[in-house]
């Protein structure tokens, strides 16, 4: 065998396992998808279908109830994002610094990030019930009315942000420790030798440092906030009124309980067109303009 | 997309039972092998392991294979294993799914299999129910319908007595003064409530097996087809394919605003469910199936309690159907399979079934032979399926119906304008059924 060829094995050897995968579990369903999005049919009977063409499309954009999908996903990652990046930042100053208790803190705020979104969901509904709760038993203690959250129109999407924000500020925390963790010490000092104070040097050195740190983080919670799906299937069913029917769980909704796979197909092609959008806006806007 | 990932998902979910669908080695007893047919059914429903085990006692040589999922994904599993070329043998599905699947393709019409009789011993809404087309996809295991529990300790010192006839039975008003009476606590400091929640569905508001009997009552059957009130008891035209102007008329949008008033008027019923919250004593009343009566019997809630008719506004109504067994009609093993449901849901095998659950019969034969379908309590389940009972609205788009119906109420009961709300319900479900 020569030289050339036993290069070309050993990529095929290491790479070609991934690259098959890939293909078949990610582009080929995705290039399946386009192709159903053009047709209507029914998943009970899918050998049964009319071409529609962009038919689905069309449905989609004049449908009132999937443009709300859109937009209540938007406004949970928009909630999702502007609460977390501030709260996991603060957490992780907090744990940069030599205050006390800070493994157990660490630990703590870090457990909910390795618990099942599941787990997560179904315990937040017993937390978050009308009734019996544990937070409406709080805010009776505190002479608070009782709220109702997940059954009020406008209390069940901040009271899902405010889950997610219990679950990912620890994700958050931990990598804008490593960020927080990779500034150069010298920097700072620089900056307490000309006379800034703490405020200003975490305004004006840490903070524009940490931009990469901030790009990813961002991008990060938006896709998760954007592939939310347990949230509404658990605690829900994307109500009241839509206004916790995230696309995710939209799709699902469209495909297998109302029998429209092609429009389903439809709404995935757009949201991943979208989703893709966002993070290339994402990361042009919050390109790094400092670095060390 | 859909169509390959749910093709691959169903076969790996199902490869285990379908290769356990073939045939084992021969053996002395059994010279063509053990058979092997795959059933999948939601957890804690029929069949049961005592149905199996009898059945199995008499066809040796072939063996059951279950696939339990909880009720709530069983319909989505079976839109998954529709796409799969090699489904179970049996389907254990929710009876107003029958069109749904038949017109599908997804079950196999049992006619053939049918012996002598056994189609006029079925119970007419279970043969209205399981019949597509002329062609009967089910016999039935079960009937199922509604009517009010009572704490009868609690309304005792109240002096509330219950009707125990159906001539008898109360009105919603009549039905909401005793819950108000019965009720301990207000605004947010509640002890008993007077209605339990839904323990239905997802255990939130709106399923339409029990809470849109909210609705129907406000129709009238026996009105002129044309009318409003006609089309309100329906809910649906006769050919399944039109909601709009049945779903959303303004009778049934006064049914709705009831159904709302009991969580945000009277504030008799909590929008969230309470497990359990009868049977601990924290509601009075509780609307449910004639076999949670067999949970009463088996676990003595330590209170003595009752069951009156499920009251009504214009028109006395409750939905039957329940959980059936079919053949898939992709089934290598037609034959052994119809067998199965047959002997299953017929004879001594089903007679000890109904008996066990207090399960209504599907079949004439067995609830002329169960004593306590005709004593109080349990025969008013039996009256109620008799003279009120309709199957929810068929449609071979049911389940969509289904899904619509139940979101809308639900939003409806947590504060949602009544009429807005059916309007969108009837604007979103008319083109699924139209399809």
């Amino acid at each position: 065998m020569t030289r050339a060829l036993r290069h070309w094995a050993a990529v095929i050897a290491f790479v070609g396992p991934f690259l098959f995968m890939l293909l078949m579990f990610q582009y080929v369903p995705v290039a399946r998808m386009l192709w159903d999005s053009l047709w209507d049919f029914a998943l009970l009977n899918p050998d049964k279908r009319t071409f529609v063409g962009l038919g689905n499309y069309l449905d989609l954009f004049d449908d009132p109830d999937r443009r709300q999908a859109f937009l209540v996903t938007f406004g949970f990652a928009a909630g999702v994002v502007l609460t977390v990046i501030p709260v996991s930042f603060l957490v992780a100053v907090y744990l940069n610094g030599t205050l006390p208790a800070r493994a157990i803190v660490r630990a703590v705020v870090f457990l909910p990030v390795v618990t099942s979104a599941v787990v997560i969901a179904t315990m937040w509904t017993f937390l978050l019930d009308p009734n019996n709760g544990l937070i409406n038993g709080a805010l009776v203690i505190l002479g608070l009315p009782k709220l109702a959250f997940l059954t009020s129109k406008a209390q069940a999407l901040p009271s899902v942000i405010g889950m997610m924000l219990w679950q990912q500020t620890g994700f958050a925390t931990v990598l804008f420790l490593s960020g927080l963790q990779g500034i150069p010490r010298d920097l700072e000092d620089a900056a307490r030798v000309d006379g800034c104070s703490a405020l200003q040097r975490l305004r004006h050195v840490v903070i524009p440092l940490l931009s990469r740190t901030t790009v990813f983080i961002v991008v990060i919670m938006t896709v998760f906030s954007l592939q939310a799906f347990a949230p509404a299937l658990i605690m829900t069913s994307g109500g009241p009124e839509g206004t916790t029917n995230f696309v995710a769980f939209d799709i699902y909704q469209l495909a297998f309980s109302l029998q429209q796979p092609g429009l389903a197909s439809a709404v995935s092609a757009v949201f991943m067109a979208v989703v893709m959008g966002i993070s290339l806006v994402q990361m042009r806007l919050l390109r790094t303009r400092w670095t060390y | 997309m859909l169509r390959f990932a749910t093709a691959l998902l169903a076969t790996a979910l199902f490869a285990a039972p379908a290769l356990a669908g073939d045939r084992s080695a021969p053996t002395a007893d059994c010279p063509q092998g053990v058979l092997t047919l795959s059933v999948l059914k939601p957890l804690n429903n029929p069949p049961t392991p005592a149905m199996i085990s009898a059945w199995e006692s008499g066809n040796k040589c072939i063996k059951i294979a279950l696939n339990e999922v909880p009720f709530g994904q069983l319909a989505d599993k079976i839109s998954v294993l529709a796409a799969a070329t090699n489904p179970p043998d049996l389907l254990m599905f929710d009876g107003p799914n029958t069109q749904t699947y038949a017109a599908a393709g997804i079950l196999l019409p049992l006619d053939k299999y049918f012996p002598a009789g056994l189609k006029d011993d079925i119970v007419a809404p279970t043969l209205a129910e399981h019949t597509y087309e002329g062609k009967i996809y089910s016999p039935g295991t079960q009937q199922a319908s509604l009517a009010l529990y009572y704490n009868a300790d609690m309304l005792a010192p109240l002096g509330i007595t219950p009707p125990k006839d159906l001539d008898k039975a109360w009105t919603w008003a009549q039905a909401i003064e005793a819950m108000k009476k019965c009720q301990k606590g207000e605004g947010d400091n509640v002890s008993v409530w007077g209605l339990a929640p839904s323990r239905f569905g997802n255990a939130t508001p709106g399923f339409v097996f029990r809470d849109f009997l909210f609705v129907r009552t406000f129709g009238d059957p026996k009105a002129p087809p044309e009318s409003s009130l006609y089309k309100t008891y329906w809910g649906i035209s006769p050919d399944g394919k039109t909601a709009q102007g049945w779903l959303n008329t303004p009778e049934a949008v006064e049914g709705a605003k009831l159904f709302a008033d009991l969580f945000n008027v009277h504030k008799i019923t909590p929008k969230a469910g309470i497990p359990n919250a009868f049977q601990d004593k924290k509601a009075c009343f509780t609307i449910d199936v004639s076999y949670f009566a067999a949970g009463l019997v088996n676990n003595d809630p330590g209170f003595k309690w009752g069951v009156t008719p499920l009251p009504y506004v214009r028109t006395p109504v409750v939905h039957t159907g329940s959980l059936t067994l079919g053949v898939t009609a992709k089934s290598t093993n037609p034959d052994e399979a119809a067998k199965f449901v047959i002997d299953v849901s017929t004879g001594k095998i089903a007679e000890d079934y109904n008996r066990a659950a207090r399960a209504l019969p599907a079949m004439k034969s067995i609830g002329a032979r169960i004593e306590w379908l005709k004593e109080y309590p349990l025969n008013i389940f039996q009256e109620e399926v008799e003279k009120w009972g309709h199957p929810r609205p068929p449609s071979a788009h049911f389940a969509q119906y289904d899904k619509i119906v139940s979101d809308a109420l639900r939003d409806i009961a947590y504060g949602a304008d009544a009429k807005t709300r059916l309007d969108a319900a009837a604007r979103a479900v008319q083109p699924l059924l139209a399809r």
